[in-house]
């Protein structure tokens, strides 16, 4: 399977491959290559499988991002390519296959059927600290962040929610986590749901705008992301 | 609230024995689904022991509010949610306590995924890697995180969602109902609304279909035990490879208050309902 390898100093920091979603790069830990240097952009660029070929996009980022020395907004990558991103390079190791696109619309065909078995404590410690060796457990792990949406504008009761629910509701209602007041406001607004991978925001009565786009379907949220829901700004942050 | 719900559970294309197991309790509204674990017919005691310890407990619990609750609870939760904790707990101390007595029991354990529906609120009881899913606005919500390694290693960003899918480690579980003394159950109350359905599912379903063709099975049919039936068939057709157990949960509105008189159909239904006493 092709990967991306992240270098400082020669030195390898990370390794990750690079499945049928886009690799995310960035300063901010959501990223899946995140690159702790405040040259880098929180959302620096992202490396993705397009028709069967290697793309790195650059999101806009202040500083930049370059393939082998050549700033670019959008480029192919080849076997052996380099991407510096700061002091960072990435190193581009494409000589596995392509990866089985997203738009295949049926799941693989379970792996072997394995007996279900759980794990003790220890063989669960060992077992995550072998895992965590294997992928270089990411530098913020340990830190608890809360997810949180902070108040930029509108009417609001709150000046801030803390996100503590699988599920949590922006709407009139009374369990709602963002209680929304007025007439004519849904009981269910819009919603945010806590997935393994992040916390994906969907559409509820309404539809939300995210970073001034209205969204079709659940999208995972990015630190810093602002949401636009009936009258009222918000921003998403993981605080600490 | 209004609720109509139904199950089916099927031993699938692969394995020779079922050892999932569900109860419907639907004056309650209380639905629990347990998947076994455990060699030989063990799996099916586990499950089975946990599906009835959960139902028991918490049909004692209405008669009796005064039952001991087991481990630990919040608060804030309301009564319900207590109790479908609390009934975990105690499925755990018994599926715990009967492996310790059988040697031949060895390892057996289960998943819980327990869901108490009342009014507008939900509660949910969670351990393993069974799921409570709400389909809301045409997209799935997952209720619940499984506890399983390749789970776990996503959290982390060890895994990419997708990679975990493909790995042959997703047997692996963190935690279930009786493989130790004590257990940690994820416990959480939600809001649901009209139109809402609740899915409950074993790993052979989440296996099979991805999430879009959850959502859209359960769009298309209006029945709820069709719906769940549709679900095993879909998961057989694609391989089977485990048992599959689904239950489906559709919330609708009662049609009361003053407005609801202006809505079409709502004079036939009246009648009926004043009829469905005399005559």
């Amino acid at each position: 399977m092709a990967k991306l390898s992240l270098m400082f100093e020669n030195r390898l920091v990370k390794e990750v491959p690079i499945g049928s979603r886009p690799v995310g790069i960035g300063r901010s830990p959501d990223n899946d290559l995140p690159v702790d240097n405040l040259a880098v952009s929180n959302h620096h660029a992202r490396v993705f499988f397009e028709a069967g070929r290697l793309v790195v996009e650059d999101l806009d980022s202040l500083n930049g991002t370059f393939v082998n020395d050549l700033r670019v907004e959008r480029a192919t990558l080849h076997d052996g390519d380099s991407i510096w991103i700061g002091k960072h390079h990435i190193k581009v190791d494409a000589s596995g296959d392509t990866p089985i696109l997203m738009d295949s619309k049926r799941k693989p065909v379970a792996p072997s059927i394995n007996e279900t078995m759980v794990l003790d404590t220890k063989q669960r410690r060992d077992m995550l600290q072998q895992a965590a060796a294997m992928g270089e457990r990411s530098q913020f792990a340990g830190r608890l962040k809360m997810p949180t949406l902070v108040v930029l504008g509108g009417n609001s009761d709150q000046k801030e929610y803390v996100i503590t629910s699988r599920l949590a509701v922006i709407g009139k209602s009374k369990d709602a986590t963002v209680r929304l007041k007025g007439w004519f406001k849904p009981e269910v607004a819009a919603q945010v749901n806590q997935r393994d991978d992040g916390y994906y925001i969907g559409p509820g009565d309404k539809t939300p705008r995210v970073n001034s786009k209205p969204i079709h379907g659940p999208v995972r949220l990015n630190d810093g992301d602002v949401i636009e829901i009936c009258g009222l700004r918000l921003s998403f942050v993981f605080r600490e | 609230m209004q609720i109509v719900s139904g199950g089916v559970t099927d031993v699938g294309r692969v394995r020779t024995n079922n050892e999932d197991c569900f109860r419907i309790v639907a004056p309650l509204h209380l639905f629990v689904l347990s998947d076994g674990m455990g060699g030989e017919a063990h799996g099916e005691v586990a499950s089975a022991l946990a599906v009835e310890t959960v139902v028991k407990h918490c049909e004692e619990a209405l008669d009796n509010p005064a039952v001991t609750l087991f481990g630990e609870q919040q608060a804030a939760w309301s009564e319900k949610t207590k109790r479908l904790s609390s009934a975990a707990h105690l499925a755990n101390t018994k599926i715990f306590a009967s492996a310790q007595k059988n040697a031949e029991q060895q390892g057996m354990g289960a998943t819980l995924t327990a869901a108490w529906i009342d009014g507008s609120k939900l509660s949910i009881a969670h351990v393993g890697d069974s799921r409570a899913y709400l389909l809301r606005s045409g997209t799935l919500q997952q209720l619940t995180s499984d506890h399983s390694l390749v789970a776990e290693q996503v959290r982390h960003g060890i895994l990419t969602a997708a990679e975990a899918e493909e790995s042959h480690m997703q047997s692996v579980l963190l935690r279930a109902l009786g493989s130790q003394e004590e257990v940690q159950v994820d416990a959480e109350e939600h809001l649901v609304i009209a139109r809402d359905i609740l899915l409950l599912c074993s790993d052979g379903l989440t296996r099979m279909l991805i999430e879009p063709e959850i959502a859209a099975t359960l769009q298309a049919e209006p029945d709820a035990t069709k719906a769940a039936q549709k679900l095993v068939d879909l998961a057989n057709d694609r391989g089977g490879s485990d048992n599959i157990t689904v239950i489906v949960v559709r919330i609708g509105a009662e049609s009361r208050g003053w407005f609801s008189w202006l809505r079409p159909g709502a004079r036939k239904h009246a009648a009926r309902n004043g009829a469905a006493g005399g005559k």
